[in-house]
């Protein structure tokens, strides 16, 4: 029983722990997207410097964009411009951010 | 000629250098160095099995070039892809960049949400 009771504890905490953040809203994700269009809404964009083309993120993966903005919070990850956006944004705001770019198509699609 | 034209041509040459460092890779070459990579991102690049992994079908390749460069050196932190980086030469890094850049995907911009 008390093998069965630690199996449990670790299953319970592994289900807890891919659950940190709340599902995402895509509705309410778009409304904050509209300030990311600035820099990734622009075909061929590039940042000045370092050059390089800002990514695609238009039908990314939902849990990667939210490791990535999470990332750019902690300061794991070093542009500027991305840490300050990512600092503002709650895990809840990052999760709907996610739930909306990875299920966003092109507009092209009827 | 006054000096500071001399400064702009030179500085104008410069960042055109840097804007065409991107164009270097080989994408047939890359198809096969990127063979590790497909475990996690797909052989294609698009990274069907798993969320947590970006996809790389048809993603800029010298932002996809920059990533790499930031794992390799610790700019990004992720133990997995500063394994994967640590290896790779600049070239190796252009030419995978260009075979997953290269590679059809469902990845766009969002350029349709201004109009």
């Amino acid at each position: 029983m008390k093998k069965t009771a630690l199996m449990l504890a670790v299953t319970a905490l592994a289900f807890a722990s891919t659950s940190v953040f709340a599902k995402g809203d895509p509705v309410e994700g778009k409304k904050l997207v509209y300030t990311c269009t600035g820099c990734h809404g622009i075909d061929g964009y590039k940042n000045a410097y370092p050059n390089y083309h800002v990514p695609r993120l238009g039908g990314q993966n939902e849990q990667y964009i939210i490791n990535a903005l999470t990332e750019y919070k902690k300061g794991e990850r070093a542009h500027p411009t991305m840490r300050a956006q990512a600092e503002s944004f709650s895990a809840q705001d990052i999760a709907n951010i996610a739930a909306y770019l990875s299920s966003v198509g092109t507009g092209s699609e009827k | 000629m006054s000096r500071s034209s001399v400064i702009y041509i030179a500085a104008a040459a410069l960042l055109f250098a840097f804007g065409n460092a991107s164009a270097k890779g080989d994408a047939a070459a890359g198809a096969n160095k990127a063979k590790p990579c497909t475990a996690c991102h797909g052989t294609d690049g698009n990274a069907n099995q798993d969320q947590q992994y970006p996809r790389l079908a048809g993603q800029y390749a010298d932002y996809i070039a920059r990533a790499l460069h930031e794992y390799k050196n610790g700019e990004r932190s992720n133990p997995i892809m500063k394994g994967m980086a640590a290896p790779l030469s600049d070239q190796d890094i252009d030419d995978i960049a260009a075979y997953f850049s290269s590679q059809p995907g469902k990845l766009h911009d969002l350029s349709h949400m201004k109009k």
